[in-house]
């Protein structure tokens, strides 16, 4: 049998791409079951009150309502509940909040109760009809009102944590995180050139297409079945089982496809609430999100910020100190430490002085969830205007700049420890040799400038597990633990064709429900494609292994003579036996199942820089992005397109917030733009082609050598724009998303200033 | 509240159903036809994934009440394909990258599908005006442009 071409690094379209465009593709909310309920969620209208008294009696009675239930229905989650989930855990006291209010809400949208019946009209109706006592308290919308003097106080329990000497009163700033070396006040005083930069980043939605949908159904021997848009069918299904106290060989989590998540479907919002009406109505329940539900208070946006950076280097460029303040506004409920967002900002330069602070402040709004290298944008947008600024300074070229400043591997990253295998180097060589930056900039119409950002995203590994059968026709069948966000059943096609030596039409991967295949962590932190491939490795190993013992029963040899390549077993210079006829040949001698899992990977740390070419409307503010180009380090490519898709919807996420996408609270802690009219994700008008360049610097001890590859793209994008407007306009707006009136505010500020 | 007979044409063919008179258009065919290739986004208008042609036109069905669709000819993302077999324009976005979540597709077909029809040779510009009211948050737009514009280009061949 000849090889195979090979299927590593070919742009092999996606392998559920067709039932994607034929509409066949099933989400949640396209399930039906029979005698199947419909649920909706009352909500609290109020940023922070104490629940008084529910009453659910008049909803109950409602012809068509089947049930109704309240935090009464739930078991209380003490303080302090941790389930093991990521790297450092899910605290269930949060998550069960986030579904369910009990005793207090603490934003807008806070669910408070729950009703299934008839149809989604009548469950409507029951809402209006339940009765909730709210004594309104005092609300603190922002992070400003959270911290001054006399704030109304969330939570008794919380005092800031990390503070010397420790703290004793309440207070809505949860913990101080700090990372420190050299000594940064005396650098930045005594250094030539300084800059000083300060920024507000509003919080802003992950914007994903599909609204969260679920469907829950409890057997009659009380086993539940839950559908879910989900990045992650374990994670789904521990936080469910911890919220009802319920075994989980009693739970399964079924993942449908996800129409978009970046983060925001990692925690649960609704399928434990959807179980217990399933539970308590003894049919099953779909529960559907929608969109100003999304928006305001049903799931979690990402995190605003306030950051503060000072710089300092020598005057040939030499980066002597970087200082930076970090308030990060997690939204209603604590924990959300700000340390990765900290040391990504800085991890790209090497410093010998560096101190980084941050805060984890609680205001009434939603909890804030993950979106897309958590924080990396916000904090980038700060940081790399600040070394922007000091390139202005020094008077030197920014990229040569970061190439006189770079992390190297080996170097010293912002905690201490040295830097794993980075190519940074490589994607400043490749910005130099490249026509977006060494064609100049074509003058226009009104004012041009050219932006270059850095952004970096460490991503993380942890646990990704698989099983490989084989066909009676001899075909791989992979079964992974992992949902498919990014087009994973195509990526990791190709890898059990390339481990195989099959073509990728002859193996089939798809992704497995939480009872069907071993424990994966979720699809979060650009890891899936690394340690799934890896676990696919060690699964396709494991099966020719035991494929090579039969081989060898009917060549009548020892397993070590037979050699497998491209779907033949062959003794050498003997004889052979195709993958097809030894599973004709044995069918019926027992189970053929390779197991892979990948836990303890190496890190394949994220890097891209950015080049943008924007103009400048000096009447409106108006900023209009000319070209954009995205260099990133992968690794290795699998599939270039796919990763091409990546990174250009990637960017377009970073210029939506960038320019116009933004939370917009009155001071009452309602949201004022929950739909996307008035929260403008960009469309296809927006934004230009975004071009991008891949660089491979593979990664040691990893399949492949592959980077992660998701995250990166969307970090330097906001800071890529402020630099270009800072170079076309002379003024920055320090405020993200930097829309039209922002931006016109500034540059009439300067004006005045100047005149 | 009683619930009215509906006699509709959709995708070629004439289809009855009992709906809610506030069942919208969109509802009348996820929910009482069971077409659910149609998308809900946002049940106002403001995000295009459920978009359909009625009467040849990109309409956003979360928009027209189901008790309006008879007398028009209604065509969704189902009706496109004959016998399982795919039109050249989703074969194209599916095959180079112009679907990813796949959530807003359906609505982005339909959306191109009566572009390519009105106009052979749509420049850049009209494609991303035709689709301009398709929001799409994975792809960034680029290769579902590129995908219509080689299908235009194909059919001009």
């Amino acid at each position: 049998m000849d090889a195979p071409a090979p299927s590593i690094g070919q742009s092999l379209p996606r392998v559920d791409g067709r039932d994607r465009v034929a509409g066949r593709a099933l989400y949640p909310a396209d399930m039906q079951r029979p005698n199947m309920a419909h649920a909706r969620i009352l909500r609290s209208p109020h940023a922070h009150a104490v629940i008084r008294a529910v009453d659910t009696s008049r909803a109950e009675a409602l012809e068509g309502v089947f049930a109704v239930v309240t935090a009464a229905d739930f078991p209380e989650i003490p303080l302090g509940t941790m389930i093991p989930m990521g790297e450092t855990g899910a605290d269930m006291w949060m998550v069960s909040l986030i579904n369910m209010a009990r005793g207090k809400v603490f934003w807008v949208g806070q669910p408070v109760a729950a009703v299934a019946a008839r149809d989604p009209h009548v469950a409507q109706a029951a809402l209006a009809l339940i009765a909730v006592e709210y004594e309104v308290l005092e609300p603190a919308p922002d992070m400003d009102s959270a911290m001054r003097e006399g704030a109304p106080v969330l939570h008794e329990h919380v005092v800031t944590k990390g503070v010397a000497p420790a703290a004793q009163a309440p207070s809505n700033i949860c913990s101080r995180t700090l990372i420190e070396r050299g000594a940064v006040d005396e650098a930045l005083a005594r250094s030539p050139a300084r800059a000083s930069v300060s920024v507000v980043v509003d919080t802003a939605h992950q914007g994903y297409i599909e609204p969260q949908a679920m469907l829950a159904e409890v057997s009659a021997d009380g086993f539940a079945t839950v559908w879910t848009s989900t990045q992650g069918q374990f994670t789904t299904e521990l936080m469910i089982a911890r919220m009802l106290d319920r075994p989980l060989s009693k739970l399964k989590v079924v993942p449908m496809e996800v129409g978009g998540a970046f983060g925001g479907k990692i925690l649960i919002h609704g399928e434990a609430v959807a179980v217990r009406l399933a539970e308590k109505c003894g049919r099953p329940v779909r529960l559907v999100f929608g969109r100003d539900e999304v928006l305001q208070g049903g799931s979690g946006p990402t995190m605003g910020v306030a950051i503060g950076i000072d710089v300092a280097a020598e005057a040939d460029g030499r980066l002597t100190a970087i200082s930076g303040t970090y308030h990060v506004d997690a939204g209603a409920l604590p924990g959300l430490s700000p340390s990765l967002l900290m040391q990504a900002s800085a991890a790209l330069y090497q410093v010998e002085n560096l101190r980084l602070e941050g805060f984890d402040v609680v205001t009434n709004k939603p909890r804030t969830e993950a979106y897309r290298g958590p924080g990396g944008i916000q904090g980038a947008f700060a940081m790399e205007q600040a070394m922007d600024e000091l390139c202005l300074r020094l008077g030197m070229d920014p990229l040569e700049f970061r190439r006189r400043n770079a992390a190297v591997t080996g170097s010293t990253m912002p905690i201490g420890t040295p830097f794993p295998s980075i190519g940074l180097t490589n994607i400043l060589d490749a910005v130099a040799a490249h026509p977006c930056w060494t064609e100049p900039l074509e003058p226009g119409p009104r004012p041009r400038g050219r932006g270059l950002a850095l952004g970096y995203w460490r991503g993380t590994s942890m646990t990704s597990a698989c099983h490989i059968t084989i066909g009676g026709d001899g075909r791989p069948v992979v079964t992974m633990g992992a949902v498919d966000i990014s087009g994973t059943r195509t990526s990791m096609t190709q890898v059990a064709a390339d481990q195989f030596g099959l073509a990728p039409e002859d193996v089939h991967v798809q992704t497995g429900d939480s009872k069907s295949v071993g424990y994966s962590d979720g699809a979060a932190g650009s890891r899936v494609a690394r340690t799934m491939a890896a676990a696919i490795v060690e699964a396709s190993e494991e099966v020719l292994d035991q494929l090579r013992v039969r081989a060898a029963g009917l060549l009548q040899a020892e397993a070590e003579q037979v050699a497998y390549a491209n779907g033949v077993f062959r003794l050498q210079g003997g004889s052979a036996i195709t993958l097809a006829e030894l599973m004709q040949e044995t069918i019926s001698s027992g189970a053929v199942v390779g197991r892979g899992t990948s836990t303890k990977l190496p890190f394949g740390v994220e890097v891209g820089a950015h080049v943008c070419d924007v103009e400048v409307d000096e009447e409106t503010g108006q900023v209009t992005i000319l070209r954009y180009t995205a260099f990133q380090d992968v690794g290795r490519a699998l599939n270039p397109s796919a990763i091409e898709g990546q990174i250009q919807g990637s960017v377009v996420q970073g210029l939506g917030w960038a320019l116009t996408e933004g939370y917009d609270y009155d001071a009452e802690g309602r949201l004022r733009n929950a739909s996307l009219l008035d929260y403008r994700l960009p469309t296809a008008l927006d934004v230009p082609p975004i071009d991008c360049v891949i660089i491979e610097t593979p990664v040691p001890g990893v399949p492949y050598g592959l980077r992660g590859v998701g995250e990166v793209p969307i970090v330097p994008v906001a800071a890529c724009v402020a630099n270009a407007v800072a170079r076309a306009v002379g003024v920055r707006t320090r405020r993200m998303p930097m829309t039209p009136e922002r931006l016109l505010a500034a540059m009439r500020a300067r004006l005045s200033r100047d005149a | 509240m009683s619930r009215l007979m509906i006699e509709a044409r959709v995708n070629g063919e004439t289809v009855t159903a009992l709906a809610d008179p506030r069942d919208t258009l969109l509802d009348l065919l996820r929910d009482r036809l069971g077409l659910t290739g149609t998308k809900e986004g946002c049940g106002n208008g403001n995000c295009g994934s459920c978009t359909v042609l009625v009467d040849g036109e990109p309409v956003n069905a979360c928009l027209m009440f189901a008790v309006e669709a008879p007398g028009r000819e209604i065509l969704t993302v189902e009706g496109l394909s004959r016998n399982g077999e795919l039109t050249d324009l989703q074969r194209n976005l599916a095959d180079s990258g112009g679907t990813q979540c796949g959530f807003c597709t359906p609505g982005i077909v339909l959306s191109a599908t009566a572009l390519l029809a009105r106009n052979a040779a749509p420049s850049e510009a009209d494609i991303r005006l035709a689709i301009a009211g398709n929001l799409c948050r994975c792809t960034g737009y680029d290769k579902i442009v590129r995908a219509i514009a080689l299908t235009a280009e194909q059919r001009r061949r």
